[in-house]
């Protein structure tokens, strides 16, 4: 319920649960309809991203073995996840701070948590068609068995909730927008090339699988493909613990940034 | 009846950085009763935007207090947003917005009920004369348009205190006066207007009362009226200056002058009118002045004399 706390006869804050739903619901809408001349064109680029992984190694090399295969059906389908919430996230941050309307969205009457929870309920619904496609154009490209079980729903939404967080953590704690533009090509460049989630983290220099093993992405795909395949995902727990860690740091990094003055 | 039993008051309020070296704001005190309409005005980088900032709990003041009747708005940043509706200087981020759209989804992040905020919204798009728009994405909006929708935005479910920065900029005149009597209308429904401006005649014309704020300081505040008073029995010579003239020697009944462009402005003695006269003819037949007029002093020759900031700076 919304909970209104008088403090003197002129006003009533609002607060509680049903304040938070509320305004949950309408942040929602601002975000989908403020998204709405993008939101094609990011869900179309997000599947090509997904389809133009699978098909472009097929036509690199001419064969995959099946492991590798699956491997990278998998990765790519996380790939897709991730990237909306590190990279387009930011950039759009970027943009409000250039032209002078962050201040605004900021004015708004809303829980800081609330208006979160709508982008990453956003950044949910821009992630899974690239996921879809990937894996479609995965099982008509390459001859595969995916072992769909019900883990795929956990695995996929702790990915997109951390990804998400951790490009709306720093978005909002760097000042500089270009540095958050920065920033998040280079999360870019670092998840499609140096990160084992289209391959197993043995094909890395060891110093960098090492670092891999406490960074987020190595995770992302663990938790999103032992939803999708049987017997190749070690040590899932584990995995989950560093989505859990890294989620929660940058839910709170988030919350300094957004709550500083 | 609207509650008016609250003031909207700021406190000695100032803002530094650089560990205390620089000052944005420094012991700025002013209120703001319900009902009225209250100007802000100063040159860029005076330190209206970080007063304002500090309103809605973007900012926290470095000292002084900020208080909407009992409560402290800077202990409560979340309350002070709620109760104060804030139109931003630069465009509402409303592109992919249709305008019915952008007014009704702002009304309820406010906590408007949907039947209500649908119905004042109505009201405004008619009152401000916006119909013909009403179905048109943000991006095809033009400039004065959206400018008016963001007004609308900010008061389709207005706090307390609505804070205006720049409300008629890129509006047409027309539309201004409709602007400028929805602003009237709020006040009348018992809400405080702040308003954050560049343009001294609108001010001028549009406020009750009103600040000068200059390098973070309130160098003076009341009616438009009293703010004149020290130029009472005084007029404005004006001269436009030949494109790329000096300006020319200016005799000694001139007591401010303030140059412009190829405007000229200058206050005179009421008493000496015939003289200023005589030597604005010398300067034009000399060439270097094309032109002149002479007039009453405005709010604008007050800020001039307040602040030393000719009337560029203000634009």
């Amino acid at each position: 319920m919304t909970t209104t706390t008088a403090l003197s006869t002129v006003a009533v804050k609002r607060s509680g649960p049903r304040h938070w739903l509320e305004t949950y619901r309408a942040m929602l809408r601002w975000e989908v309809t403020g998204m709405r001349l993008l939101l094609p064109l990011t869900i179309v680029a997000q599947m090509f991203i997904g389809v133009g992984m699978i098909l472009g190694m097929a036509i690199f090399f001419d064969e995959i073995p099946p492991r590798s295969a699956l491997y990278l059906s998998t990765g790519a389908a996380v790939v897709t996840l991730v990237i909306v919430g590190i990279a387009v996230g930011p950039q759009l941050v970027a943009q409000q701070k250039q032209m002078g309307t962050y201040d605004f969205m900021w004015s708004f009457p809303v829980p800081r948590s609330s208006s979160a929870a709508a982008w990453v309920t956003l950044n949910v619904f821009i992630a899974l068609p690239g996921m879809v496609a990937a894996l479609l154009a995965a099982l008509l490209r390459f001859d595969l068995d995916f072992d769909v079980t019900l883990a795929v729903v956990p695995g996929v939404a702790l990915t997109v909730v951390c990804g998400t967080l951790i490009g709306y953590a720093f978005s909002h704690a760097v000042p500089r927008p270009e540095v958050t533009q920065g920033i998040a090509q280079v999360m870019i460049f670092g998840v499609l090339g140096f990160s084992p989630i289209n391959f197993p983290p043995e094909n890395l220099p060891g110093w960098l699988a090492s670092v891999h093993r406490y960074l987020p992405f190595e995770s992302m795909a663990n938790v999103v493909r032992a939803g999708l395949t049987n017997g190749i995902v070690e040590d899932l727990a584990r995995s989950y613990w560093v989505l859990g860690i890294w989620s929660l740091v940058s839910a709170a990094l988030s919350a300094w940034a957004l709550g500083r003055r | 009846m609207p509650d008016r039993s609250w003031v909207f008051h700021i406190d000695e309020v100032t803002k530094t950085y650089d560990e205390g070296k620089s000052f944005a704001n420094d012991g700025i005190t002013f209120q703001i009763r319900p009902g009225e309409v209250y100007g802000l005005l100063g040159p860029n980088g005076a330190g209206k935007s970080t007063l304002v900032k500090q309103v809605i709990g973007l900012l926290k003041p470095t000292s002084g207090a900020i208080t909407l009747g009992l409560h402290d708005l800077v202990a409560d940043p979340d309350l002070a947003r709620q109760l104060c509706s804030y139109l931003p200087q630069a465009q509402v981020p409303i592109d992919s917005f249709k305008l019915h759209e952008a007014l009704t989804i702002s009304g309820q992040i406010r906590g408007g009920g949907k039947v209500a905020v649908r119905q004042r919204a109505e009201e405004l798009i008619a009152t401000l004369e916006i119909e013909e728009w009403r179905n048109t994405l943000g991006a095809r909006l033009s400039g004065g348009v959206k400018r008016l929708v963001g007004f609308a935005m900010a008061t389709v479910w207005p706090g307390l205190l609505v804070i205006l920065d720049e409300p008629t900029n890129d509006v047409d005149p027309l539309r201004r006066r409709r602007l400028w009597q929805q602003i009237r209308r709020l006040g009348a429904e018992g809400t405080a207007v702040l308003l954050v401006t560049h343009n001294v005649l609108e001010a001028e014309k549009s406020v009750d009362r009103l600040a000068l704020i200059d390098e973070g300081r309130l160098v003076a505040e009341g009616t438009p009226s009293s703010l004149k008073a020290a130029d009472r029995g005084r007029l404005r010579l004006q001269l436009m200056l030949a494109p790329g003239a000096e300006t020319p020697e200016l005799p000694a009944l001139v007591q401010d002058d303030s140059r412009v462009g190829n405007n000229l402005v200058t206050v005179i003695d009421e008493a000496q009118a015939s003289d200023g006269i005589a030597w604005a003819q010398q300067v034009m037949a000399s060439g270097v002045a094309e032109e002149y007029a002479l007039g009453a002093t405005t709010l604008e020759d007050a800020y001039v004399r307040l602040t030393g900031h000719g009337s560029e700076d203000l634009q």
